[in-house]
């Protein structure tokens, strides 16, 4: 009952490491199989994957209801949009302006938090700051395009002209393989630990010499990041960015990611992503009965397996489950 | 020897009530001093003060002749002040080994850049705290809860984690708040042993607030009673017993 032996728990983080390096190797092959279609439907679960791994920094690591993950995706696409489509950038070059305004949007986000909004009110005001941003996105059409958008076109990553899916698959791959590797090293870290502590316990958290506001900042900071960058590769799959890709519903699909996958837990994050992004799909000959199955997702989860599919995993393979140091 | 901490005159104040008094404390290194009194007396409201959770109406708290009053309780900490809670200060959801090394936080010696890029010198960093932390829980007996989530742990696992977490980095001074509550007698004497170990090998400075006065006889070097916010009496606990202010506030007559 009281667990493992250490030469057991090193057994299994072994395993868990080859898992988190095996996955992307096997990704590689699956351009082999899949047609344009079902590659672009793979293309746009690595975007979610980032999606749900920035939102989960906040809503399951920091324990924050914070809701601004649409804008931060919003802001990463149009950031990267207007680079490309006004200024005439590469795609590559792009992209850290993409992650770095939402950092900033992040930042911002944190503000309000550590002047002692949360809850419900940090929610409420985060929503909002969303909706002003999808106001803004309609009405500064000089920049933004209004309704109609802007158009992404000829996505260039370091040479490589991101024409077909295929091309888009292996860039991206490439980009969230580094990213959620990035993530991961943070996680199993004194960063890590102090930032679900403070979800854990924030006053606890404090009496151990650990500047929480400064971890809170970190968390809604990196999340932004995340997130915006996903933006950025969300603008050059779709090739259209327009104000209407970033509303509530967009909101509730990302939430389903995070609570799907497993509130706090890195590979939830992924699991989460994988299962829903293709599931709009598969619904798309039978309108209406999308929303209906996905509103009874939800609920069914919420009801019976709040922690996610993370935690159903985990129970199985221990390995799998989330740590937050590392021995190695 | 100077006293390591100081309170001069500390007053504490909630709308209308006066918690504390003009207090006057010091605490030494290599001593436990236990402060006891009925509910309600200021004990806890003094810890509170001393690590910053609660603001001072009035005195000054120093460690090591530095005011530390005023300061934010991590940058207290910071300077060497450890705390345990009445309620339980763990993170439910982190494992025994992940609650201690939180205790490690500071002392690790890792940067943001370091940590992403997972750099030789961070992972190394990292590995000697896990190997610390294992050897802490390996001390006090408790090694086969390193992997386990606290929420699943007995209430006494959870304070000896607690304690374990505090002394992790071997802060200059501890407080206790209440450790032995829902521990069985024998961990209870394996408990008031840690802590003279603690004093006497290590020459930390130890308060401890607890209500088992047995423990409090065999653990401290020197009690001080607490009243209505007020220090009453202070002394070696042979003299204590036979304090009539003492007796006055704990059996109501002198």
């Amino acid at each position: 009952m009281n667990g493992q032996t250490p030469q057991h728990a090193l057994a299994h983080r072994a395993l868990g490491t080859r898992v988190f390096y095996a996955a992307p190797l096997l990704a590689l092959v699956i351009p082999l199989f899949a047609n344009p279609y079902t590659q672009f439907i793979v293309n746009l679960t690595l975007v979610y994957v980032l999606v749900t791994v920035g939102f989960n920094l906040v809503l399951g690591n920091l324990g924050q209801l914070a809701f601004a993950n649409t804008a931060l995706f919003g802001i990463g696409a149009y950031t990267a949009a207007i680079l490309m489509a006004h200024a005439g950038w590469p795609f590559w070059a792009a992209i850290p302006p993409a992650g770095a305004a939402g950092a900033a949007a992040g930042f911002l986000a944190s503000v309000t938090a550590l002047r002692g909004i949360r809850n419900y009110y940090l929610a409420i005001v985060t929503l909002a700051f969303g909706e002003l941003l999808r106001w803004s996105y309609i009405h500064g059409e000089a920049l933004s395009g209004g309704t109609d958008g802007l158009t992404v076109r000829h996505a260039d990553f370091f040479g490589i002209a991101l024409e077909s899916e295929t091309a888009r698959f292996y860039v991206f791959l490439l980009i969230v393989t580094v990213i959620v590797k990035a993530v991961s090293n943070l996680m199993r870290s004194k960063i890590g630990r102090a930032i679900v502590a403070i979800r854990d316990n924030e006053l606890a958290t404090a009496s151990l010499a650990i500047p929480t506001g400064r971890y809170i900042v970190l968390a809604f900071t990196l999340s932004g990041f995340v997130v915006g960058i996903a933006g950025s590769l969300f603008a050059v799959l779709i090739g259209q960015v327009i104000p209407e890709s970033f509303g509530l519903i967009e909101l509730i699909l990302h939430f389903a990611m995070v609570l799907v996958g497993g509130l706090g837990s890195l590979f939830g994050s992924v699991l989460g992503a994988l299962a829903l992004t293709a599931l709009p799909e598969f619904f798309r000959p039978f309108p209406g009965l999308y929303e209906m199955f996905f509103g009874g997702l939800l609920i069914v989860f919420l009801l019976i397996q709040p922690r996610g599919l993370s935690a159903l995993c985990a129970k199985r393979w221990p390995a799998l489950r989330d740590r937050y140091y590392r021995e190695r | 020897m100077a006293a390591l901490l100081q309170l001069a005159g500390v007053n504490v104040q909630f709308a209308g009530l006066q918690a504390l008094s003009n207090v006057d404390l010091s605490a030494r290194g290599g001593e436990i001093k236990a402060l006891i009194g009925p509910n309600g007396a200021g004990k806890t409201t003094l810890f509170n003060a001393i690590s910053g959770y609660v603001p001072i109406a009035a005195g000054s708290i120093s460690l090591n002749g530095s005011a530390i009053h005023g300061l934010a309780p991590h940058a207290i900490a910071a300077r060497g002040v450890r705390r345990t809670f009445q309620n339980g200060g763990l993170f439910p959801e982190l494992t025994g080994l992940e609650n201690v090394l939180a205790g490690l936080h500071a002392r690790i010696d890792a940067s943001f850049a370091g940590i992403l890029f997972g750099t030789r010198a961070s992972r190394a960093a990292e590995r000697d705290a896990v190997a610390r932390a294992r050897r802490l829980l390996d001390g006090l007996g408790v090694s086969h809860l390193a992997d386990v989530q606290v929420n699943t742990m007995s209430g006494g696992q959870q304070r000896t984690i607690e304690i374990v977490r505090a002394v992790a980095a071997e802060p200059p001074l501890l407080l206790l708040d209440e450790p032995a509550v829902g521990l069985a007698p024998p961990v209870r004497a394996q408990l008031v042993e840690l802590i003279r170990r603690l004093a006497g090998e290590t020459g930390i400075a130890v308060l401890l607030i607890e209500h088992a006065i047995d423990l409090v006889m065999a653990a401290a070097d020197v009690i001080a009673v607490f009243n209505g916010g007020a220090k009453i009496a202070e002394g070696p606990p042979a003299a204590i017993r036979t304090d009539p202010a003492v007796l006055e506030a704990y059996l109501g007559h002198a």
